[in-house]
């Protein structure tokens, strides 16, 4: 099967044919609301926002240069639109755990388990850890262009992978033990993870 | 080789992009150092998170946003600004106008002038000369934002207004072009962009007034449902009011008074 190239398809969108954007939503709709409920624990918002992508891509359409890559053009109108969601709805922290895998057939009752704690450390982790471990580990993006996205150097997002993943794995042995892991917050000072424009 | 060394190396083993000398290495640590096996471990681990359940009738809703979308920019439009469309002209020297030769020029000066300022006087530390470098190309960044906004073509002035939402902060010379933009540029994309560009600035006095009465001189349904919703999300006081002078606006589009309606209630 020989897929039209997402920038082929974008670029017939910025020419004025709109109904193809159609073919990307059908590509990037589930990455991207998987990205955002992941992230943020809530479908609903989640869903709302992948709609917002996609008024955003036809309302600046035209900006789209040709050549762009189109994956990671998408990913930072994604986090474009989550910050602007956090502006207008200030951060509610308290997740809603609707994500937590449900009850499993018994075979699969140890593998659901570890999936629940994980999923519970990962939630523990702050935004900013657990957005580079979800766009590095689920969301078939290059390090070059997750570097892109956050705007610093391929080195340091090696680095703040390397750095969330510790966490999360402290968070999740932690949790295995029964014990509520209150020491993963960010590992020593980390100036460089602070959220731009807080 | 140590876990300092091996977490440089970590990222690309996760993803098989290391090349086999490198690989083995990691792996000769692996089996020696338990803390970084277990973090190999919980990021194959990962792979154990379900997908998250999609929310049904997804492809339904974008497909009605689309129709409106299409439907709206369908409506006539008003002539075009002045701004707007002149016969095309072209000198030789024409491309040194661009924004991007603008920006390429002015950075230029501005690293000549802060490396000879540098050579000159050692006096200020490094780091207050970065921040003073900073806020120069901040504001050299809205030159050039006000000089696409002012561009002909439409993708430019585009790209112009999305350049703008790189700031933080805007001088009030940006705000008023922006709102000069949303009130009187030709293309509905345009005056649709610059909205959300201001809607992150609605601190500002002078960008709520300008939001608020560019509701009245709309032409595109398009421009005044958005412009509806962002004036309901601000909790203007005196928005109803204004929604009831719109619906007295002859051969208001339908959609329109729709919404409006919608946003009297939604206020009461």
């Amino acid at each position: 099967m020989n897929l039209v190239a997402d920038e082929e398809l974008m670029l017939q969108v910025r020419n004025g044919d709109s109904e193809t954007l159609g073919v990307l939503f059908d590509r990037y709709h589930a990455p991207l609301f998987n990205f955002y409920a992941r992230l943020m624990g809530d479908r609903g918002v989640s869903e709302d926002l992948v709609q917002e992508v996609f008024l955003r891509i036809l309302r600046y359409r035209q900006s789209y240069q040709p050549g762009t890559p189109f994956r990671p053009w998408i990913y930072q109108i994604a986090r474009n639109a989550r910050m602007d969601h956090y502006r207008k709805n200030p951060r509610q922290v308290a997740f809603q755990a609707e994500m937590v895998p449900p009850v499993a057939p018994p075979d699969a009752a140890q593998q659901a388990q570890e999936a629940n704690l994980l999923h519970r450390a990962l939630l523990q982790l702050p935004e900013e850890k657990r957005e580079i471990l979800i766009l590095a580990r689920f969301q078939e993006l290059k390090y070059g262009e997750i570097a892109g996205l956050l705007g610093c150097e391929l080195n340091t997002v090696k680095t703040r992978i390397h750095r969330a993943l510790q966490d999360l794995r402290k968070a999740f042995r932690m949790l295995e033990q029964g014990m509520p892991a209150s020491g993963c917050g960010p590992a020593g000072p980390d100036i460089s993870l602070r959220r731009a424009g807080q | 080789m140590n876990c300092e060394k091996i977490a440089e190396l970590l990222p690309d083993f996760l993803r098989g992009g290391l090349e086999r000398e490198r690989a083995e290495m990691v792996e000769q640590h692996l089996e020696r150092c338990a803390e970084c096996r277990d973090d190999v471990d919980v990021w194959q681990k990962l792979a154990l998170l379900p997908a998250p359940e999609a929310v049904a009738d997804s492809r339904a809703r974008f497909d009605a946003v689309l129709q409106a979308y299409q439907a709206g920019r369908a409506q006539p439009e008003f002539p075009a600004s002045t701004a707007g469309e002149k016969a095309p002209r072209r000198k030789v020297f024409d491309w040194l106008r661009t924004p991007a030769a603008a920006l390429a020029w002015s950075i230029a000066l501005l690293a000549i002038g802060f490396f000879a300022g540098n050579g000159m006087s050692r006096t200020t530390s490094h780091s207050e000369d970065l921040a003073v470098m900073r806020s120069e190309l901040s504001s050299m960044r809205q030159l050039v934002v006000l000089s696409m906004l002012q561009q002909q073509s439409a993708s430019e002035r585009l790209q112009g207004v999305s350049y703008s939402q790189r700031e933080a902060q805007l001088d009030p010379q940006v705000l008023a072009a922006l709102l000069h933009t949303l009130r009187h540029d030709s293309n509905v994309d345009v005056r649709l962009a610059a909205l959300d560009a201001l809607s992150r600035h609605s601190g500002q006095p002078q960008v709520r007034r300008g939001v608020t009465d560019a509701l009245q001189n709309q032409q595109s349904p398009l421009v005044q449902v958005a412009l509806i919703d962002q004036l309901l999300e601000w909790r203007d006081p005196d928005l109803a009011q204004r929604l009831r002078d719109l619906q007295r606006t002859p051969d208001l589009n339908p959609v329109v008074r729709e919404r409006a309606e919608w946003a009297i209630n939604k206020i009461q």
